[in-house]
C-alpha cells in the first residue's frame, strides 16, 4: 500500500466520522434515534411481558399436572394399608358359615385396593422420574407387594386349612400373618408414605422455582417498562425544547399507555401468582394432609384388626393405634382411655378447639391433621364439612372403645362383632368416617382447580391485550414523531 | 447462591414497592434454609453409649453422630465443617431455637407437641421401648411380668408411666439422674429393670453384652427426628433424601451393625416412615 493512498484512506475514515457526527448532530438524526431508542424500549417491554406472562401460564400448568400426581401418590399407602387391614379381617373371620358375605365383602375390598395400589405405584413412578432415591424406593414398594401378597395368600390358606373358627386364627396362620405385616409396615407402609411426601415435595419445589422465576421476571417487566416511560419522556422533552411546542400529544398518550401496560402485566403476574398460592396452600396442601388423616386412620383399622388377631402382642399394637390416632387428632393423652375422653370434648367444642386457656396455660392444643390447621386451612362455608369429620371420627374411636372393653373382658366374639361392624363397606363406622374426609377433601380440591382457573384467567386477556397494546404503543410514537420529521423534508 | 437470591429479592421487593403493589412479596425469593450453608453445627448427647459419647479425648462418637456426619455430608457439608456440640434432652430445644446448634440428632423424639416448635426431618430410625433385665433373671419374658417389680427411669423420662398408666401394669417406679445410674442399679440388684429406647438400651448392652439381657417386647414407637430451625421445609426435605439414601446404600446398616451388632436388638434396616415436613 502506498503512503499516497494510505493517507487517502485515513482522511476518508476520518471524514465519514465528522459526516456522521454532523448527521447525529442534526435534530433529525436525533429525533429517530430518540425514537428508536423508544421503540427498541416497547418492544423489550413486549418481551419481557410475554416471556414471563409465558412462565406464570407454565407454572399453572405444572401445578395443574402435579397436584393430581400428588393426590395420588397419598393413595398408595391408603391402599396398602387397607390391604394389611381386609387381610386381618378375613382371617378373624375364620371358616364360619354365618360370615360368608362378610368374607366375600373384605375379599372384594382386599382385591379393589390391590388394584388401587398398583395404579397409584404407576403415578408415582411418574412424578418420581429422573429421581433415583424415589425411583428405587417405587421398585422396592412394587417387589414388596408381590411378597406380601403371597404371604397373605398362604396365611389365609393355612387358615382355611385348619378350619379355623372365628377369632381364633391357627397358630401357623398367624405366624406367616405376622410375617406378612411385618413387611408390610417395615418395608411397604415407610416406603408408600415417603414417596407420597415426597410427591408433596416435588409440587413445592416446582411451584417455588417458578414462582420465583415469575418474581424474577416481574423486576424485569418494572425495569424495562420503566427504561420505556423515561425514553419517551426523554423524547418528548427534545421535541419540545427543539420545536417549542408544548405537549405532543401522541407521545403523552403513549407514555400513559406504557405505564399502564407495565402496571397492567405486574399486576396480572401478581394476581396470577396469588391465586396460584392459594391453590396449591388451601387447596391441594390442605386436601394432601386430610388423605393423609385418611391413610393413617386406614392403618389404624389393620392395627385393630391385629390387636384381636393378635393376642400376644395386643399391647403393641394398642399403643401403635393411639400414636397413629394422635398424628390423626392430638390431644395430650398418656392412654386410650384419655384419648377417647379427649376425642368426644374436641367434637364437642367444636367450632372451637380445645387448646391453652386460663386454667391450663401450657395445653399445647389440638394438632394432628385434623387439629388447628385443618381448621385454619377451612375456606367460609366448610366448618360444617369439618364438624362431619370430627363427629364421625368421634363415632370410630367410639366403637374402638367398645371393641377393646369387650375384648379385654374376654368377649372375643363381641369384639369380633364390632370389629366387623366398623369394617362395614356401607355403614361401617370407618366408611362413615372415610366418606365426610372425603367429602372435605372434595372441597380443597375444589378450591385447587379454582385457584388455577383463577389464575389462568388473570393472565389470559393479555395473550391478545399485550400485542395489540405494544402496536398501539409504536403507532403512537410514530404519530406523534412523523410530523416533526416531515418539517425537514 | 444464597446472597444472589437475597439481592434479587430486595430489588425485586424494592421494584415492586417503588411501583405500589403490595402483597406479593410471597411471589418472590426464598427463605433461608440450612440447605445452602457450607458449615453446621449439630448438637448430639455426650453421655449415651453407643449413641452419643464423649470419650477421654473429648471425641463424640456413636450411632447419632454417624448419622448426623452422614446427613451432613449430603448436604455438601464435609466432616471437616461438621462442629459438634454436646445437648441434652432438657436444653436441645432451647438450643435449637435460639440458633445455637444448626441441627439435632440426639435421641430426639418427634412429638406432635414438639412439632409446633421444631421441624423435624426422618425419623432417622424408629426406636420401640422396651426393657433391660439381669440377665440371670429369666422369669420376665413380657412387659406384663414386671407386676410388683421396679422399674428404672431417668429423671424427666416417660417412659415408666408409660408401663404403669398407658398399659396399667402396676409396677414400682423408680427414678435416677441419668440412665447410667439406673444401669449401676440394676446391676447392683437396687432394681428389677430399667426401661427405655431398645436403642439406648442397646448402647448400654452393647458395653456389657453378658450382664443384661432385652425382655424384647417393644411396645412403643420413638421416631428419632433430625430436629431442624422450624419452617425449615427445603432442609426437612433434603434431610429426608439423605436418611432414604443412607439407607438404600446400607450404610444405615453399617451404622446399627457397628454400634449395636451384638446386643440381640431386633433392627430395621429399611427407611422408616417420615414425618413430613409441612
Amino acid at each position: 500500500m502506498s503512503p499516497d493512498s494510505d493517507r487517502a484512506r485515513r482522511t476518508g475514515i476520518r471524514e465519514r466520522g465528522v459526516r456522521a457526527r454532523r448527521r447525529l448532530g442534526t435534530t433529525p438524526a436525533r429525533v429517530w434515534l430518540l425514537t428508536t431508542v423508544c421503540a427498541v424500549a416497547i418492544a423489550g417491554l413486549f418481551g419481557s411481558a410475554a416471556s414471563t406472562l409465558g412462565q406464570a401460564r407454565d407454572g399453572l400448568d405444572v401445578l395443574r399436572r402435579n397436584g393430581p400426581q400428588a393426590e395420588a401418590t397419598t393413595e398408595l399407602y391408603l391402599a396398602l394399608a387397607d390391604m394389611d387391614s381386609r387381610v386381618a379381617d378375613m382371617l378373624l373371620m375364620g371358616n364360619d358359615r354365618d360370615l360368608r358375605s362378610d368374607r366375600e365383602d373384605a375379599q372384594e375390598r382386599y382385591e379393589a385396593s390391590r388394584r388401587q395400589a398398583s395404579e397409584a405405584l404407576l403415578q408415582a413412578a411418574a412424578l418420581t422420574e429422573d429421581d433415583e432415591v424415589e425411583e428405587r424406593n417405587v421398585q422396592a414398594v412394587l417387589e414388596g407387594m408381590g411378597a406380601y401378597e403371597q404371604l397373605a395368600a398362604e396365611a389365609r390358606l393355612l387358615n382355611d386349612e385348619a378350619q379355623a373358627p372365628p377369632g381364633q386364627v391357627d397358630e401357623a396362620a398367624l405366624r406367616t400373618y405376622r410375617r406378612a405385616t411385618w413387611l408390610m409396615h417395615t418395608e411397604l407402609l415407610p416406603k408408600a408414605f415417603n414417596l407420597g411426601l415426597d410427591s408433596s415435595a416435588i409440587v413445592r419445589a416446582n411451584h417455588e422455582e417458578r414462582q420465583e422465576a415469575v418474581g424474577g421476571g416481574l423486576l424485569g417487566v418494572g425495569a424495562v417498562g420503566a427504561v420505556a416511560v423515561a425514553a419517551l419522556i426523554g423524547l418528548q422533552l427534545y421535541l419540545r425544547a427543539r420545536f417549542r411546542r408544548r405537549v405532543n400529544a401522541s407521545l403523552t398518550a403513549a407514555t400513559a399507555g406504557t405505564v399502564l401496560l407495565t402496571a397492567g402485566v405486574v399486576l396480572a403476574l401478581v394476581t396470577s401468582a396469588g391465586h396460584q398460592r392459594d391453590a396449591k396452600e388451601e387447596g391441594l396442601d390442605a386436601a394432601m394432609a386430610l388423605s393423609r388423616a385418611g391413610a393413617i386412620a386406614t392403618d389404624m383399622q389393620a392395627d385393630e384388626s391385629r390387636y384381636l388377631v393378635d393376642r400376644d402382642r395386643a399391647d403393641n399394637y394398642q399403643q401403635v393405634y393411639l400414636e397413629q390416632a394422635q398424628q390423626v387428632l392430638f390431644r395430650p393423652a398418656s392412654n386410650l382411655e384419655a384419648y377417647y375422653e379427649a376425642v368426644d370434648e374436641v367434637a364437642a367444642s367444636y367450632p372451637d378447639l380445645p387448646g391453652p386457656d386460663a386454667s391450663d396455660p401450657d395445653d399445647p392444643g389440638t394438632l394432628g391433621y385434623l387439629g388447628q390447621r385443618a381448621k385454619d386451612a377451612l375456606l367460609s362455608g366448610q366448618e360444617d364439612a369439618l364438624a362431619e369429620v370430627l363427629e364421625s371420627y368421634k363415632a370410630l374411636q367410639g366403637e374402638d372403645r367398645a371393641l377393646r372393653s369387650a375384648a379385654e373382658d374376654g368377649d372375643l366374639a363381641g369384639a369380633l362383632d364390632i370389629r366387623m361392624g366398623i369394617a362395614h363397606i356401607e355403614d361401617g363406622a370407618f366408611q362413615t368416617y372415610e366418606s365426610a374426609l372425603e367429602e372435605l377433601i372434595d372441597l380443597h380440591m375444589g378450591a385447587f382447580g379454582e385457584g388455577i382457573e383463577r389464575g389462568d384467567a388473570v393472565l389470559e386477556p393479555w395473550t391478545w391485550l399485550l400485542p395489540v397494546g405494544t402496536l398501539l404503543l409504536l403507532v403512537l410514537v410514530v404519530l406523534g414523531v412523523r410530523p416533526r420529521l416531515a418539517e425537514y423534508r | 447462591m444464597r446472597s444472589r437470591h437475597r439481592r434479587i429479592t430486595a430489588a425485586a421487593l424494592a421494584a415492586v414497592a417503588v411501583l405500589g403493589l403490595p402483597a406479593c412479596s410471597a411471589v418472590l425469593g426464598e427463605e433461608e434454609s440450612l440447605v445452602d450453608a457450607t458449615s453446621l453445627t449439630i448438637g448430639v448427647k455426650t453421655d449415651q453409649p453407643g449413641l452419643g459419647l464423649k470419650d477421654e479425648n473429648g471425641d463424640i462418637t456413636g450411632f447419632d453422630v454417624d448419622v448426623a456426619l452422614y446427613i451432613a455430608g449430603r448436604l455438601g457439608v464435609s466432616a471437616d465443617d461438621v462442629e459438634f456440640t454436646g445437648v441434652t434432652s432438657a436444653d436441645r430445644e432451647e438450643k435449637l431455637i435460639d440458633g445455637d446448634v444448626d441441627m439435632v440428632v440426639a435421641t430426639y423424639s418427634i412429638t406432635p407437641v414438639r412439632k409446633t416448635q421444631v421441624t423435624f426431618g426422618g425419623p432417622y430410625y424408629v426406636a420401640k421401648q422396651d426393657v433391660l433385665v439381669r440377665a440371670e433373671d429369666t422369669g420376665i419374658q413380657g412387659v406384663r411380668d414386671l407386676e410388683g417389680l421396679s422399674v428404672c427411669q431417668g429423671a424427666g423420662s416417660n417412659s415408666a408411666a408409660r408401663i404403669a398408666e398407658g398399659l396399667g401394669i402396676g409396677i414400682r417406679k423408680t427414678e435416677e439422674p441419668s440412665y447410667s445410674a439406673c444401669i449401676d442399679s440394676l446391676r447392683e440388684g437396687g432394681v428389677d429393670a430399667v426401661s427405655t429406647d431398645n436403642l439406648i438400651l442397646a448402647g448400654f448392652l452393647a458395653e456389657d453384652p453378658s450382664a443384661f439381657r432385652f425382655v424384647n417386647n417393644p411396645f412403643t414407637d420413638e421416631k428419632y427426628g433430625v430436629g431442624l430451625p422450624y419452617g425449615d421445609v427445603r432442609a426437612c426435605e433434603a434431610v429426608n433424601k439423605a436418611i432414604s439414601l443412607m439407607y438404600q446404600e446400607g450404610k444405615a446398616k453399617e451404622f446399627l451393625d457397628t454400634w449395636f451388632g451384638e446386643t440381640g436388638l431386633q433392627r430395621v434396616e429399611s427407611v422408616p416412615q417420615f414425618e413430613g415436613c409441612v
